[in-house]
Protein backbone atom coordinates (compact mmCIF):
# COMPACT_ATOMS: atom_id res chain seq x y z
CA UNK A 1 0.00 0.00 0.00
CA UNK A 2 2.84 1.80 1.17
CA UNK A 3 4.36 2.05 -2.72
CA UNK A 4 1.08 2.66 -4.75
CA UNK A 5 0.64 5.78 -2.39
CA UNK A 6 4.04 7.10 -3.21
CA UNK A 7 3.64 6.23 -6.79
CA UNK A 8 0.22 8.08 -7.01
CA UNK A 9 1.91 10.96 -5.58
CA UNK A 10 4.93 10.84 -7.61
CA UNK A 11 2.12 11.17 -10.47
CA UNK A 12 0.48 14.00 -8.65
CA UNK A 13 3.80 15.97 -8.16
CA UNK A 14 4.63 14.97 -11.85
CA UNK A 15 1.16 16.36 -13.16
CA UNK A 16 1.13 19.73 -11.29
CA UNK A 17 5.07 20.07 -11.86
CA UNK A 18 4.81 19.47 -15.94
CA UNK A 19 1.50 22.09 -15.91
CA UNK A 20 3.15 25.22 -14.87
CA UNK A 21 6.16 24.47 -17.38
CA UNK A 22 3.92 24.28 -20.40
CA UNK A 23 2.01 27.63 -19.22
CA UNK A 24 5.59 28.94 -19.18
CA UNK A 25 6.41 27.89 -22.81
CA UNK A 26 3.66 29.63 -23.96
CA UNK A 27 3.97 32.48 -22.22
CA UNK A 28 7.46 32.72 -22.97
CA UNK A 29 7.05 32.35 -26.54
CA UNK A 30 5.54 35.75 -27.86
CA UNK A 31 8.59 37.24 -25.68
CA UNK A 32 11.60 35.64 -27.27
CA UNK A 33 10.26 37.25 -30.71
CA UNK A 34 11.92 40.56 -30.48
CA UNK A 35 9.58 43.49 -31.58
CA UNK A 36 11.97 46.28 -33.65
CA UNK A 37 11.49 50.00 -33.74
CA UNK A 38 9.19 49.49 -37.56
CA UNK A 39 7.96 46.12 -37.74
CA UNK A 40 5.10 45.69 -40.30
CA UNK A 41 3.93 42.56 -42.54
CA UNK A 42 4.89 41.77 -45.54
CA UNK A 43 1.63 42.23 -46.74
CA UNK A 44 0.99 45.04 -45.07
CA UNK A 45 4.34 46.90 -45.94
CA UNK A 46 2.72 45.96 -50.08
CA UNK A 47 -0.48 47.21 -49.24
CA UNK A 48 1.01 50.56 -47.83
CA UNK A 49 3.21 50.67 -51.20
CA UNK A 50 0.62 49.67 -53.79
CA UNK A 51 -2.55 51.65 -52.07
CA UNK A 52 -4.53 47.94 -52.80
CA UNK A 53 -3.25 48.55 -56.68
CA UNK A 54 -3.04 44.63 -58.50
CA UNK A 55 0.65 43.55 -58.41
CA UNK A 56 1.65 41.10 -61.12
CA UNK A 57 4.73 38.81 -61.80
CA UNK A 58 6.96 40.06 -64.26
CA UNK A 59 9.83 38.61 -65.92
CA UNK A 60 10.84 42.23 -66.89
CA UNK A 61 12.88 42.53 -63.50
CA UNK A 62 15.90 40.11 -62.99
CA UNK A 63 16.62 39.79 -59.42
CA UNK A 64 20.10 38.93 -58.34
CA UNK A 65 20.55 36.93 -54.82
CA UNK A 66 21.94 34.35 -53.73
CA UNK A 67 20.69 30.92 -53.67
CA UNK A 68 22.01 30.37 -50.08
CA UNK A 69 22.98 32.92 -47.71
CA UNK A 70 25.72 31.96 -45.37
CA UNK A 71 26.24 34.68 -43.29
CA UNK A 72 22.36 36.33 -43.05
CA UNK A 73 23.46 39.76 -42.00
CA UNK A 74 24.99 40.38 -45.52
CA UNK A 75 23.06 39.46 -48.74
CA UNK A 76 23.74 40.99 -51.37
CA UNK A 77 20.31 41.80 -53.83
CA UNK A 78 20.67 43.40 -57.26
CA UNK A 79 17.60 44.52 -59.31
CA UNK A 80 17.53 45.13 -62.96
CA UNK A 81 14.22 46.43 -64.65
CA UNK A 82 14.10 45.90 -68.60
CA UNK A 83 11.94 49.29 -69.18
CA UNK A 84 12.67 51.93 -70.73
CA UNK A 85 13.77 55.16 -69.20
CA UNK A 86 12.58 58.13 -71.00
CA UNK A 87 10.50 61.22 -70.00
CA UNK A 88 6.69 60.01 -69.62
CA UNK A 89 7.79 56.40 -69.77
CA UNK A 90 10.31 54.99 -66.83
CA UNK A 91 10.94 53.17 -64.04
CA UNK A 92 9.33 55.19 -61.26
CA UNK A 93 10.35 53.46 -57.91
CA UNK A 94 12.30 50.19 -56.76
CA UNK A 95 11.05 48.70 -53.52
CA UNK A 96 13.28 45.73 -51.92
CA UNK A 97 11.15 43.81 -49.57
CA UNK A 98 11.42 40.59 -47.94
CA UNK A 99 8.70 38.29 -46.63
CA UNK A 100 9.96 37.04 -42.63
CA UNK A 101 11.85 39.96 -41.02
CA UNK A 102 10.33 41.52 -38.51
CA UNK A 103 10.08 44.48 -40.85
CA UNK A 104 8.90 43.87 -44.50
CA UNK A 105 10.59 46.77 -46.03
CA UNK A 106 14.46 47.02 -46.94
CA UNK A 107 14.60 50.19 -48.86
CA UNK A 108 12.72 52.08 -51.33
CA UNK A 109 14.21 53.99 -54.32
CA UNK A 110 12.79 56.67 -56.27
CA UNK A 111 14.41 56.79 -59.76
CA UNK A 112 14.23 59.36 -62.31
CA UNK A 113 14.53 59.30 -66.05
CA UNK A 114 18.46 60.74 -65.35
CA UNK A 115 19.32 57.24 -64.02
CA UNK A 116 19.27 55.80 -67.41
CA UNK A 117 18.28 52.10 -66.53
CA UNK A 118 16.20 50.72 -63.52
CA UNK A 119 19.30 49.36 -61.62
CA UNK A 120 19.94 49.43 -57.94
CA UNK A 121 22.07 47.30 -55.99
CA UNK A 122 22.77 46.84 -52.10
CA UNK A 123 22.63 44.93 -49.29
CA UNK A 124 20.33 43.61 -46.91
CA UNK A 125 20.07 41.57 -43.52
CA UNK A 126 17.72 38.20 -43.06
CA UNK A 127 16.40 36.76 -40.00
CA UNK A 128 16.24 33.44 -41.92
CA UNK A 129 15.32 31.43 -44.69
CA UNK A 130 12.44 33.15 -46.87
CA UNK A 131 11.42 35.27 -50.19
CA UNK A 132 13.35 38.53 -51.25
CA UNK A 133 10.98 40.32 -53.71
CA UNK A 134 11.83 43.48 -55.89
CA UNK A 135 8.64 45.91 -56.04
CA UNK A 136 8.40 47.66 -58.87
CA UNK A 137 6.69 50.88 -60.02
CA UNK A 138 6.70 52.38 -63.23
CA UNK A 139 5.09 55.55 -64.28
CA UNK A 140 1.82 54.74 -65.58
CA UNK A 141 1.37 53.24 -61.94
CA UNK A 142 1.16 49.68 -62.43
CA UNK A 143 3.37 47.39 -60.25
CA UNK A 144 5.11 44.67 -61.03
CA UNK A 145 7.03 42.31 -58.74
CA UNK A 146 9.62 39.18 -59.01
CA UNK A 147 10.50 36.76 -55.84
CA UNK A 148 13.24 34.97 -54.90
CA UNK A 149 13.86 32.54 -51.85
CA UNK A 150 17.08 32.37 -49.99
CA UNK A 151 18.56 29.36 -47.39
CA UNK A 152 20.09 31.79 -45.07
CA UNK A 153 22.37 29.44 -42.53
CA UNK A 154 22.95 32.08 -39.92
CA UNK A 155 20.28 34.63 -39.71
CA UNK A 156 21.38 38.04 -39.12
CA UNK A 157 18.92 40.04 -37.33
CA UNK A 158 19.76 40.21 -34.03
CA UNK B 1 24.84 63.97 -30.55
CA UNK B 2 26.45 62.89 -33.54
CA UNK B 3 26.71 66.06 -35.90
CA UNK B 4 30.29 66.38 -34.93
CA UNK B 5 30.96 62.84 -35.80
CA UNK B 6 31.68 62.58 -39.19
CA UNK B 7 31.25 59.09 -40.86
CA UNK B 8 33.44 57.26 -43.41
CA UNK B 9 31.83 57.34 -46.72
CA UNK B 10 33.21 56.86 -50.22
CA UNK B 11 31.64 57.51 -53.26
CA UNK B 12 32.92 55.57 -56.63
CA UNK B 13 31.93 55.77 -60.52
CA UNK B 14 32.58 52.87 -62.18
CA UNK B 15 33.95 52.60 -64.92
CA UNK B 16 36.67 54.63 -64.34
CA UNK B 17 36.73 56.43 -67.38
CA UNK B 18 33.53 57.43 -68.86
CA UNK B 19 32.94 60.14 -71.77
CA UNK B 20 29.59 62.35 -71.51
CA UNK B 21 26.21 60.55 -72.18
CA UNK B 22 28.01 57.20 -71.07
CA UNK B 23 25.85 55.47 -68.25
CA UNK B 24 28.02 55.10 -65.19
CA UNK B 25 27.66 53.07 -61.51
CA UNK B 26 27.58 55.08 -58.85
CA UNK B 27 28.06 53.78 -55.79
CA UNK B 28 28.07 55.22 -52.31
CA UNK B 29 29.50 52.83 -49.07
CA UNK B 30 29.33 54.52 -45.46
CA UNK B 31 30.11 53.36 -42.41
CA UNK B 32 26.86 53.23 -40.14
CA UNK B 33 26.24 50.58 -37.41
CA UNK B 34 22.64 50.10 -39.04
CA UNK B 35 21.42 48.74 -35.33
CA UNK B 36 18.39 47.09 -35.89
CA UNK B 37 17.53 48.20 -31.81
CA UNK B 38 17.04 44.39 -31.13
CA UNK B 39 21.11 43.36 -30.98
CA UNK B 40 22.21 43.34 -27.05
CA UNK B 41 25.07 45.15 -26.20
CA UNK B 42 28.39 42.36 -25.70
CA UNK B 43 29.92 44.71 -23.47
CA UNK B 44 27.12 46.20 -21.55
CA UNK B 45 24.50 43.61 -21.76
CA UNK B 46 21.47 45.97 -22.65
CA UNK B 47 20.20 46.45 -25.60
CA UNK B 48 21.47 48.85 -28.37
CA UNK B 49 18.98 51.61 -29.32
CA UNK B 50 17.83 51.55 -32.96
CA UNK B 51 20.60 53.28 -35.14
CA UNK B 52 19.81 53.23 -39.15
CA UNK B 53 19.87 55.55 -41.95
CA UNK B 54 16.82 56.63 -42.75
CA UNK B 55 17.10 58.74 -45.83
CA UNK B 56 19.48 59.23 -49.14
CA UNK B 57 19.23 61.88 -51.68
CA UNK B 58 21.53 61.75 -54.87
CA UNK B 59 21.93 65.02 -56.71
CA UNK B 60 23.95 66.26 -59.46
CA UNK B 61 24.94 69.72 -59.55
CA UNK B 62 22.34 70.68 -56.84
CA UNK B 63 19.26 68.78 -58.65
CA UNK B 64 18.24 65.69 -57.16
CA UNK B 65 18.20 62.70 -59.44
CA UNK B 66 17.45 59.53 -56.67
CA UNK B 67 15.82 59.30 -53.42
CA UNK B 68 15.64 56.40 -50.97
CA UNK B 69 14.01 55.45 -47.88
CA UNK B 70 15.80 53.26 -46.06
CA UNK B 71 15.05 50.93 -42.81
CA UNK B 72 17.47 49.50 -40.13
CA UNK B 73 17.13 45.76 -42.38
CA UNK B 74 19.79 47.28 -44.82
CA UNK B 75 23.28 45.70 -43.72
CA UNK B 76 25.78 47.23 -41.60
CA UNK B 77 28.67 49.76 -43.50
CA UNK B 78 25.69 49.47 -46.43
CA UNK B 79 26.31 50.33 -49.84
CA UNK B 80 23.99 51.59 -52.48
CA UNK B 81 24.38 51.41 -56.42
CA UNK B 82 22.30 53.21 -58.93
CA UNK B 83 23.41 53.81 -62.87
CA UNK B 84 23.25 57.85 -63.62
CA UNK B 85 23.76 59.42 -67.27
CA UNK B 86 26.69 61.64 -67.33
CA UNK B 87 25.45 64.92 -68.64
CA UNK B 88 28.70 66.57 -68.37
CA UNK B 89 30.90 68.26 -65.97
CA UNK B 90 29.61 68.75 -62.69
CA UNK B 91 29.37 66.99 -58.68
CA UNK B 92 27.75 64.50 -57.55
CA UNK B 93 26.53 64.89 -53.75
CA UNK B 94 24.91 62.59 -51.82
CA UNK B 95 22.95 63.56 -48.63
CA UNK B 96 21.82 61.34 -46.00
CA UNK B 97 20.31 61.37 -42.33
CA UNK B 98 20.04 58.66 -40.02
CA UNK B 99 17.46 58.03 -37.15
CA UNK B 100 18.61 60.48 -34.53
CA UNK B 101 18.42 63.15 -36.80
CA UNK B 102 22.25 63.13 -37.82
CA UNK B 103 23.14 64.58 -40.96
CA UNK B 104 26.30 64.19 -43.68
CA UNK B 105 26.68 64.70 -46.97
CA UNK B 106 29.57 63.65 -49.83
CA UNK B 107 30.24 64.66 -52.73
CA UNK B 108 32.55 63.63 -55.91
CA UNK B 109 33.49 65.90 -58.98
CA UNK B 110 32.68 64.35 -62.46
CA UNK B 111 35.16 64.40 -64.90
CA UNK B 112 33.97 63.03 -68.38
CA UNK B 113 37.14 62.27 -70.58
CA UNK B 114 35.92 63.74 -74.05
Amino acid sequence: MKRRSFMKSMMAASAVAAAPMALMAKEDAPKAKKKGPNDMTYDAAVAAITGGKEVKDSDKIKLTVPEIAENGAVVPVKVEVDHPMEENNYVKAIHILNTKNGNARCVDVMLTPANAKGYFATRVKLGGTQEVVGLVELSDGTFIKAAKSIKVTIGGCG
Amino acid sequence: MAETEARKSMIKIKPKKYKTGDIVKVDFIVIHPMDTGMKKDKKTGEIKPAHYIDNITFSFDGKPFTTMKVWETVSTNPYFSVNFKVPGKGKITVDYTDNTGEKNSKSKKLKPKD
